[in-house]
């Protein structure tokens, strides 16, 4: 393999393991609550200013990893309290344009009290190594991101799939009224499942600000839409689909720039939403969901 | 007071959005009995459970449960701790987890149960009277026949140890076989000892096996007595059995 094209393959990995993270968090909250939650890209930006602040203190990177996870999950947690459980039961578009309130006040809080200053971070001069591969090289950071990102997947599943409080999560996505016939905390389950959905987006918000080198109270939106769409190709509700959603959306996009001439570089966005219409158009209810399912 | 009814209802009133659903029902379940509530669609017998189970607030009246670990008021308490403290409700419509494995709607039936022994030890009591069941472990509910998951919905609410059991039509859809299959599980809890009140479409099966029905019309509870008392009375015959005068 060239190192050209193996280079493009990690770069789109990394990228899609951005995704990926954010996306199956957005998946999970879809899931277990049909809520389109647009405020779920800014646990990205806070999960970065979480990162550069504890980046100040001097603290390490292992601690700093776990930190931004619990703080990632303790504001899902708070959003989903205070803003989402009140309207349980309401119709699917009051939560929609809640979400889309409640993303506008994190930016807007965020940028009073951080400023609109882009600000620099970087993961350690180790990390930014490139390493040799039998002929090929890539960057540290790629790899690390990679790595770390399909850990965190793993133990999700494991959760998800292996514990009690995953079949609990699993049986409120799929009927509510049923599952708190179960005798199941409903109310516990749910802020589970955003806590658990915003600490990975929240880690996305670390790696993000190493692999690009910048953060800025804005930063959430990207990421917030293309996990969206990532959801959208995958199958919106399915973690498994997000995740390669996430993946698919990643390495397109790269190979897009990386294999195509520089020309068209500048059409990246326009490429990914035309791919988006396509496989909506083919498959509406995504890649790797085998049926629709509707709720009762 | 160990001889005070299992369920008591009383004056009972429930709003479902605008519309006055139950109009001070009241009724008692003693413990160990039968008891069915038979009436029309719409007569408010589904409204009944969903509010003894708290996922119907309560306008006003009362409904209390009361087991040798205590009473516990129904309209007070939350959906979770009136299951922890052994009323299972088996739904309309069985209501099973459709893309969970068998296996796992039963654990879920479980989910307040703490005890892994007696987990398993009822498991494998729920798979021999439904040996389908163990066949199909590991395939999703949702591929299961109607009377399969119907069968899947009773193990998993026996699962939640019922002191009081809530049956919503659990004939409706099914085979006449798959029906007595049923009603023959509903006859061994029976003679076991769990408490149960039955809904049930098909009025003349329901005041066979009860000790005590009472019909419900627009709400209220017009009628009350012993299954075969009702099965001699001239408008439950007409209206219900289908008996011309």
């Amino acid at each position: 393999m060239s190192q050209y094209l193996f280079q493009q393959l990690i770069n789109g990995l990394a990228l899609g393991s951005l995704y990926a993270l954010v996306a199956i968090g957005f998946s999970m909250i879809y899931g277990i609550v049909r809520l389109i939650n647009f405020a779920h890209g800014d646990l990205v930006m806070i999960g970065a200013f979480a990162t550069l602040g504890m980046l100040f203190y001097g603290t390490p990177w292992p601690v700093t990893l776990l930190v931004v996870l619990l703080v990632g999950a303790l504001a899902g947690a708070m959003i989903q309290t205070v803003v989402f459980r009140p309207m349980l039961g309401a119709p699917q578009v009051t939560g929609f344009i809640a979400s889309l309130a409640v993303s506008i006040t994190i930016q807007n809080s965020a940028l009073m009290l951080l400023s609109g200053q882009p600000r620099n971070f970087l993961f350690p001069e180790a990390m930014r190594q490139r390493v040799s591969l039998g002929g090929v090289s890539a960057s540290l950071t790629d790899l690390v991101i990679i790595g770390l990102t399909l850990t965190l997947i793993a133990i999700l599943f494991v959760i998800v799939y292996r514990t009690r409080l995953g079949r609990a999560m699993r049986a409120t996505a799929e009927n509510l009224m049923a599952a708190r016939l179960m005798g199941i905390g409903v109310n516990r389950t749910i802020v589970a499942a955003f806590a658990i959905g915003s600490a990975l987006a929240a880690v996305a918000g670390l790696f993000w600000g190493g692999k690009f080198g910048q953060i800025d109270p804005l930063l959430g939106s990207v990421p917030g839409l293309k996990a969206f769409i990532a959801c959208v190709i995958g199958g919106v509700g399915s973690i498994g689909g997000a995740m390669l959603g996430g993946y698919i959306l990643g390495l397109a996009e790269v190979l897009f720039v990386g294999l195509l001439p520089q020309a068209y570089a500048g059409y990246r966005d326009t490429f990914v939403f035309s791919l988006l219409i396509l496989i909506l158009l083919i498959k509406p209810s995504g890649l790797f969901v085998r049926h629709v399912e509707e709720r009762a | 007071m160990p001889d005070a009814p299992i369920l008591q209802v009383s004056e009972l009133n429930v709003f479902r959005g605008a519309t006055h659903v139950l109009k001070d029902v009241s009724f008692e379940v003693a413990r160990g009995e039968l008891v069915a509530l038979i009436g029309a669609n719409g007569a408010g017998k589904s409204t009944t459970l969903l509010a003894l189970s708290g996922l119907l607030p309560a306008r006003s009246g009362t409904a209390r449960m009361t087991t040798d670990e205590g009473t516990i008021e129904l309209t007070r308490a939350s959906t979770e701790t009136i299951v922890r403290n052994g009323l299972i409700h088996c739904p309309e419509g069985r209501q099973i987890f459709q893309s969970l494995s068998v296996a796992d709607n039963l654990a879920l039936g479980a989910y307040t149960r703490t005890d892994k022994d007696w987990i398993a030890q009822t498991t494998e009591e729920v798979y021999r009277l439904f040996p389908i069941l163990r066949e199909r472990e590991k395939i999703p509910a949702g591929a299961l026949s109607g009377g399969e998951q119907m069968m899947l919905a009773m193990g998993r609410a026996l699962l939640g140890a019922p002191k009081l059991l809530l049956l919503d039509e659990p004939s409706l859809g099914l085979a006449p076989k798959v029906i007595d299959t049923i009603f023959d599980v509903i006859a061994e809890l029976r003679l076991r000892g769990v408490t149960i009140l039955l809904i049930e479409q098909n009025a003349a099966m329901a005041l066979e096996i009860a000790d005590r029905a009472h019909v419900m019309e627009h709400g209220r509870v017009t009628l009350s007595g012993t299954g075969a008392s009702l099965m001699e009375n001239d408008r439950v015959r007409q209206a219900y059995l289908g008996v011309s005068a």
